[in-house]
Parts: structure tokens; sequence; C-alpha cells
């Protein structure tokens, strides 16, 4: 490991030739390299991270200039990840970037969280934060969420050994909040509050200082104002491997259905329930220790008896009942529930034939 | 006397960013009710700090008087 670089701040107590190893060894991920990530890249990278994920789909258009400041006016055009990565590059070669030009989906959140140690939220939606927020609570890591309105911007430590989360803070989610190409914003305004996501994980690599992890910091760039917030983990609210997959991946039709087999293998987990809404004289019967008969007609009246916290699988016959019983028990605040494709008849099949094949 | 502080797109709703409320043995729900309905808040989406702590109950919570209420949706921009 080059030393002389780093000679400035590898002086300082608090990081010296331990702190700088501690550094070069880390592995952090940058989503989104706009605003905030244009600020928090090259002070990680100076300071000789030593392997730096960057990822946008983005090409950088004219309009991102005025703060994503790491582009030149011939980067119109080009990748963002890319430029970003040869400006990077030259500004530090020893260490590695990798570029992925690739939006943050269900699909490759979970490899790449496993990967990298510390996640940045450079993101400019909150449908991503709420991603990247699941996914990192589902690979067991933090992330450093920074966040911008106009002239005010928060700043946040979240899941930081198995600390409270995004969803513990804001829990309703909601997609009404507007970003910075809709709002308007300086580029100082970014460049600040990446600034403090990029200090945050520096203190955080160097187990030096104390962490906003529970605390959300809103720091105000009209009149320096700087407030800091305490809130606390709600058990409640916890993602883990079952909840994500079912969230976002085991099922289509916006999470409403999940596949028989799919259904199945969570037969023996004991916090899913497997809810039969046929009237009493329909065949076949389906035998699951877990289960329950409440049939389509009775279901309002009986919602009382059921635990809305539970996670539900629904089937009729053949799968449209069930999908009317889903959106009973949505509407009527039960979370976590889906419509089995296929039904009775699909069940009966994988349970009793296993020579069916499913799509 | 309760003093109420509003951030982001809540601020520029109120056209404040804080007012204090004289009030006697209100609840934060009366508190937020009021306010919903006097600045139109119904369709923004926030957390609730008291005294610089967020409120997970928010229910349940009994104001006293000098309490700081801040009222704290979330930020989308990056």
């Amino acid at each position: 490991m080059e030393t002389t670089r780093y000679n400035r701040q590898i002086i300082l107590p608090e990081v010296g030739t331990n702190g700088q190893e501690k550094l070069h060894n880390a592995k952090v991920l940058i989503i989104g390299v706009g605003g905030l990530g244009s600020a928090v890249l090259p002070y990680l990278a100076a300071a000789g991270i030593g392997e730096i994920g960057i990822m946008d789909s983005d090409t950088i258009d004219v309009t991102n200039l005025q703060r994503q400041v790491i582009y030149n006016t011939n980067s119109v055009g080009k990748s963002k990840v890319l430029e970003a990565k040869e400006r990077i590059l030259a500004l530090n070669p020893s260490i590695k970037i990798n570029a992925i030009p690739e939006k943050l989906d269900a699909k490759n959140a979970i490899s790449l969280f496993d990967y990298y140690d510390i996640m940045v939220d450079a993101t400019d939606n909150l449908q991503t934060k709420y991603l990247i927020n699941d996914a990192c609570c589902t690979t067991n890591k933090p992330f450093v969420y920074g966040s911008i309105y106009k002239f005010e911007g928060q700043i946040s430590v979240f899941n930081y050994k198995n600390g409270p989360t995004y969803r513990c803070l804001f829990p309703e989610e909601t997609n009404q909040v507007i970003n910075c190409n809709d709002a308007g914003v300086l580029g100082i305004s970014v460049g600040i509050i990446g600034m403090f996501q990029a200090n945050e994980v520096l203190k955080m690599v160097l187990g030096i200082g104390d962490l906003l992890s529970g605390k959300l910091l809103v720091y105000n760039m009209l009149n320096n104002d700087q407030q800091k917030f305490e809130f606390s983990k709600k058990h409640a609210i916890a993602i883990d491997k079952l909840s994500f997959e079912n969230k976002y991946l085991k099922s289509k039709n916006s999470g409403i259905e999940i596949l028989a087999s799919l259904a199945l293998e969570q037969v023996n987990n004991p916090e899913v329930i497997f809810l039969d809404v046929r009237n009493w004289d329909e065949y076949p019967k389906i035998i699951i220790e877990n289960s329950i008969q409440v049939p389509l007609d009775n279901l309002e009246k009986e919602l009382n008896q059921l635990d809305s916290n539970a996670v539900f699988f629904v089937f009729c016959q053949s799968g449209i009942r069930s999908k009317m019983a889903v959106e009973i028990l949505r509407k009527n605040r039960f979370k976590k529930v889906q419509s089995i494709v296929g039904g009775a008849k699909m069940l009966d099949k994988l349970l009793y034939n296993e020579t069916v094949l499913v799509s | 006397m309760i003093e109420v502080k509003y951030f982001g797109a809540i601020a520029e709703k109120t056209n404040c960013s804080d007012e204090k409320i004289v009030a006697v043995d209100l609840s934060l729900r009366q508190l937020l009710d009021e306010l919903e309905q006097k600045h139109q808040l119904n369709e923004l989406s926030f957390s609730v700090a008291v005294n610089q702590k967020i409120v997970q109950d928010i229910e349940k919570y009994e104001l006293k008087d000098q309490d700081i209420v801040a009222l704290l949706p979330p930020f989308a921009g990056g």
C-alpha cells in the first residue's frame, strides 16, 4: 500500500497506518453518481478506500453539470459511471473502481450488497431508498443516507450493527416527494450533504467518532441551522430474507400473486398461514399443517380472528376468489398477503403428484 | 405554549419554519389534526419528533408545556 499519498491523514493519530490499512481494505458501494455521488466519490477515492463500486444507468446531461462537478462539458451524453471511473482513477490510480452501468433493482441488490461493506445512498427517489433499506436489512449491511429538499438536507446512518433502519424513521412508503430535477437545487447543497455522507463512511471504516446511527441530522443551508433528531428501532417492521423476496421477487402482478411452488417452499414456516377461501364442500382437500379455511363469503365477518401481522398465502379452487380475498385483506391492513396462482388444483398437483411441471 | 417546527415541503406549505401554539392539555394527535387542517397538510407524509426524539406512537402521546414539536418529511433529492 502506497503511504506517501496519504501522509497528511496518516499523521492524524485517529487514522495512522492502521486506519489507512482499514480504508484500503474497505469496499463501498455508491448508489447513484449524480449530485450526492459526485461529492462522495472523489473524497472516498482520494482518502484511499480500496474498492469503490459506482452504480448508475444514466448518461450525463448538460443540466447535471451545475452540481455533478466530476464531469466535464465534453462528457455530455456519456455514461456517468464510465466517465466517473476515468476521472477518479486519474485522481487515485491505486484503488479499484467498479463501474456498474445498471439501475439498482431487487434482483441485483442482494448479490451486490453481499459483496460490499457499506452502501451509500446517493439516489434521488424514495422507492430506491426503501429498496436500499430492505436489501441492507436482508444482507445485514449498513447504509449512509443523504437527501435534499431545496436548501435543506438530511443525513443518517441506517441498519448499522442491527440499529434503526430507514423504515423506523419513515415507515410510510410514499412517492409524493419531489427530487432535485423537479424542485431545483444549488450544487453547493448536494456538495455539503455529500460531504457529510463521506464523513460518516470514513468514520465508520476507521471506527472513530460518533456515527449518525439512530439519529437524523437536518441541515439548513440558508441559515446554517443544524439539528439532530433521535429515533429508535421498531422491531415490528424488520425485514428479512423471506419478506424481501416476497415483497420484491417471488411475485408478479405487483405482489398480489405467488407461484404455488414458491408458496409451498414456505410450508414449514410457522409464520406463514395458508388460507383456504373455498366453501366447505369443495374438493380437493388440501392438507397443510398451517392452514385455515374461511369461505370468501364469511371472510369480512371473521377478519378479527386473523392475525394481520402474519404472512398469508390465500387460495381457492383456481385463483379468482383468492385474489378477491387478498384485496379484502389488504384493505383491512393485512400487509403480507398473496394469492396462490392456480389455487387448490395446483397445490394438489404439487403436493400429491410430483411429476407435474410448473412453469 | 408549544413550539412547532416545520421542515422541507411542509415548511413551504405552512409558509413559515416555526410557530408557537398556545394550548393546555393537548394531545399530539389533537395538535396534528389542528395543524393538518390549518395548513392543509393532508397529502403530505411526515414523521413527528417531540423535543428532538421521533415519536413512535403518536396516538398515545400527551404534550406538555414548552414541548418542541417537529414535522419531518422525507427528502428525495440527490
